[in-house]
């Protein structure tokens, strides 16, 4: 029998190379793939750094090519800077400009890695999709799959996966999901790959070190930001101005521009009005929030206690999730008061290690 | 066939892809060894020079007669063909914006290879030149019209290719150099695409410069020549040493320059391959056409290179057919080579009209002198079946897409 065959997305950074080399040692046939997302030319501010991803991704490519030359697998770019154009930038820069705070890898992996590139696996005639992400694609029951976290609960990466439909699970493979970063490391030392030193990717690839601000400025007409007034919650008192709603996000303190006794934090960002409004800490506290464009990968009852997740880094806190009227929108309502739950981010809702889903935060 | 046939290194795919580079010579891996006996340096008047400098000076008159110049003197070798278009671009330019300031304005087509278009783009911006680009019609030929209405007496410099590397589209170069004489233009053509495919004689072409390469001839990368004609004004782009006659600076690269020499030894052969090429070419087309329904011949009805093929493949992406023919042990493009495994659509086949979608679904065939017709029905059989695939995924995504709304 032939072996089945995977094509596996490479960035050129250490969990997905690792991930390609166990699949080579679990006798699968590989094929290595990496995405060209976005062209870097572009970017004026683009230093490159030794031993530093995400930035200039051409030597990403480059790292991702030195590992499948290493592991002996062929290796092909996937030109995507239309779709990613389409789906993330331009996703990412209305966000910002609508006064939210936008998750652009979810809509990568919606779109790109398990759209795009699952297009590719089958006309590459693959048999799987595989990727470096921290999470686990089971059978649950019966023939129905879901995600479940990763063991390590810090890299987890579910989160950002809430979008992906259960009819596709079956194909992806997930081979660093069950392991600890630490370890992934260790295997890429011990496998002798080329990248095992380089550090972690964080933050969003094509922003890199220079900050979300000036990729907009970069890549926005100047007439699209909306400034507007600083007014203070809920007094209504102007305290200033500012240059852009692009430039808050919920439960920001610092480059507000402004003095004040107490602290102030941004509570509130009205892309109508163009107002930023700032108040006090326990502002920022609420105890529900609705999501809309959800997608569900297991069903749950309104009397049902999930963990929900507002933002990656949350540990996530019991809530119930409440259908609206609204077709494709819910009602989430929390135990205990959150902390800056923020539109444009998702809520993410688990039970125990099993991923049921999500929506966007309004 | 009276020619001795061509021997190559070996390839475990089935190569089509001759216009990105073609396999070395076996006559050429066999002298290898000799020429890196003649390790000295050309320039150097010891006894160590003197080997490598009659190398450099047997194989310039050899290659000048392989390209039909009136003299060994009208070459000058480079790093390969990309720096001959550069050499001859800039360096002419100089020259003339020294003598004749009135001539401000630049010629070029939209299908040149990225080493004159981004060149003369360089030029116009520093230069503050006016760089006209001559379209061409979906066939591929050149808009001669709008050619002779640009060209005027400010007309500093033309560089339009002899043949194209995408569609093989073949320009009239004799009539387009007759022209721009008329006007005092200085011409200057990039051939890359033709030594080797089709008769070359930069004399009876008239161009004033041409530019060539030798690996795309089955010699060694690392080397090109610039032809320029007696008489003809050029600046030096590489500073240094006198090499070249003080027109190219760097210490030669006596091995790659013997490797290309060693290939004119084929000269007479290549009118035997021409033909070769064209019945080979024709029948993979036929082929094809007989057995794949919805593919257009790009270019077809133009005059085109012997060897070359571009074909729109309705209804399949171009980089998923070329990873797959790749796969399955085919060698092919979906457009030049050139950018970092990058495939981008062609920006040629968007200037000949094509959409962006077309363009994606582009599949470029360069045959060589060595390719067999049974590597073209093994080829045939395997794109067949590709396509088959692909398009089968296609509809499905649609009916499914359908359903869904």
């Amino acid at each position: 029998m032939e072996k089945p065959r995977v094509l596996v997305a490479m960035s050129g950074g250490v969990d997905s190379s690792v991930a390609a080399a166990l699949l080579v040692e679990q006798g699968y046939e590989v094929i290595g793939c990496t995405m060209q997302v976005w062209d870097y030319s572009k970017d004026s501010s683009c230093e490159i750094v030794e031993g530093n991803g995400t930035c200039c991704s051409s030597i990403d490519v480059d790292d991702a090519r030195a590992v499948a030359d290493h592991l002996g697998i062929p290796f092909y770019v996937i030109n995507c800077e239309e779709p990613f154009e389409h789906f993330v930038i331009k996703d990412f820069i209305n966000s910002y400009l609508e006064g939210r705070t936008p998750i652009p890898c979810v809509h990568c992996n919606t779109f790109l890695k398990f759209d795009h590139l699952l297009k590719k696996m089958k006309e590459l005639r693959c048999d799987y999709l595989a990727t470096g992400h921290y999470a686990e694609s089971q059978e649950i029951s019966d023939s129905r799959w879901g995600l479940i976290t990763s063991e390590d609960s810090w890299k987890d990466q579910t989160y950002f996966l809430f979008t992906l439909q259960t009819e596709i699970l079956p194909k992806l493979i997930f081979p660093v999901g069950k392991m600890e970063k630490p370890k992934v490391r260790q295997l890429a030392e011990e496998m002798g790959l080329p990248v095992a030193k380089k550090r972690d990717s964080t933050g969003i690839c094509f922003i890199g070190n220079k900050g979300y601000k000036n990729f907009l400025e970069e890549n926005v007409p100047k007439e699209k930001f909306k400034p507007g007034l600083l007014k203070r919650w809920d007094s209504g008192e102007t305290l200033g101005e500012h240059s852009g709603i692009h430039n808050f996000t919920y439960g920001q303190r610092k480059g507000l521009g402004i003095s004040s006794e107490k602290p102030l934090y941004v509570v509130k960002v009205d892309p109508m009005t163009c107002e930023v409004w700032l108040g006090e800490e326990e502002e920022l506290y609420s105890t529900e929030l609705e999501v809309d464009n959800v997608n569900w990968l297991d069903e749950f009852n309104d009397d049902e206690k999930l963990r929900v997740k507002v933002r990656f880094a949350h540990q996530g806190a019991q809530a119930n999730i409440l259908k609206t009227e609204i077709e494709g929108r819910y009602k989430i309502v929390f135990d205990e008061k959150q902390r800056a739950i923020t539109p444009g981010q998702a809520a993410v809702v688990y039970r125990d290690r099993q991923l049921i889903g999500g929506g966007w935060i309004l | 066939m009276t020619h001795q046939p061509l021997t190559v290194c070996g390839s475990k795919n089935i190569y089509l892809d001759h216009n990105a580079t073609t396999p070395v010579s076996k006559s050429v891996i066999e002298n290898v060894p000799n020429w890196l006996e003649a390790w000295g340096n050309p320039s150097s008047i010891h006894w160590n020079g003197r080997q490598p400098k009659a190398i450099l000076r047997e194989s310039r008159k050899k290659i000048s007669a392989l390209l039909k110049a009136s003299s060994p003197l009208e070459l000058i070798f480079t790093s390969g063909g990309s720096e001959a278009n550069n050499l001859a671009l800039w360096g002419s330019v100089l020259k003339i914006q020294s003598f004749f300031p009135e001539r401000t304005e630049l010629i070029t087509s939209v299908v040149e290879h990225p080493s004159v278009l981004k060149t003369m783009e360089a030029i116009a911006k520093y230069k503050n030149m006016t760089l006209h680009k001559i379209s061409v019609n979906q066939n591929g030929e050149i808009d001669l019209d709008d050619y002779f209405g640009k060209l005027n007496e400010k007309t500093a410099l033309v560089s339009i290719m002899s043949a194209n590397n995408e569609t093989g589209s073949l320009f009239p170069i004799k009539k387009m150099v007759r022209k721009a004489h008329e006007v005092g233009a200085i011409f200057h053509t990039d051939a890359v695409q033709a030594l080797g495919k089709i008769a070359v004689d930069v004399k009876t072409w008239g161009v004033d410069m041409a530019s060539f390469s030798a690996h795309k001839f089955y010699a060694l990368k690392g080397c090109g020549v610039l032809y320029v004609k007696q008489g003809t004004a050029l600046e030096s782009q590489i500073f240094g040493g006198g090499q070249e006659r003080g027109r190219r600076a760097g210490t030669e690269n006596i091995l790659a320059i013997a490797a290309f020499a060693k290939m004119s030894d084929c000269q007479e052969d290549i009118a035997n391959y021409t033909m070769q090429m064209a019945e080979l070419r024709d029948f993979m087309e036929t082929q094809i056409l007989n057995v794949i329904p919805d593919i257009e011949v790009v270019g077809g009805q133009g005059k085109r290179l012997p060897n070359t093929s571009s074909l729109i493949i309705k209804n399949v992406n171009g980089e998923s057919l070329l990873i797959n023919l790749d796969m399955q042990g085919v060698s092919v493009s979906t457009g030049a080579a050139c950018s970092a495994g990058n495939p981008e659509p062609s920006p040629v086949l968007i200037a000949m009209g094509y959409s962006r979608q077309q363009a994606q679904s582009s599949l470029r065939l360069s045959i060589g002198w060595t390719t067999t017709k049974e590597e073209i029905l093994k080829f045939v059989n395997i794109l067949k079946e590709v396509v088959i695939h692909l398009r089968n995924l296609e509809a499905e995504e649609k009916s499914w897409k359908n359903q869904e709304s």
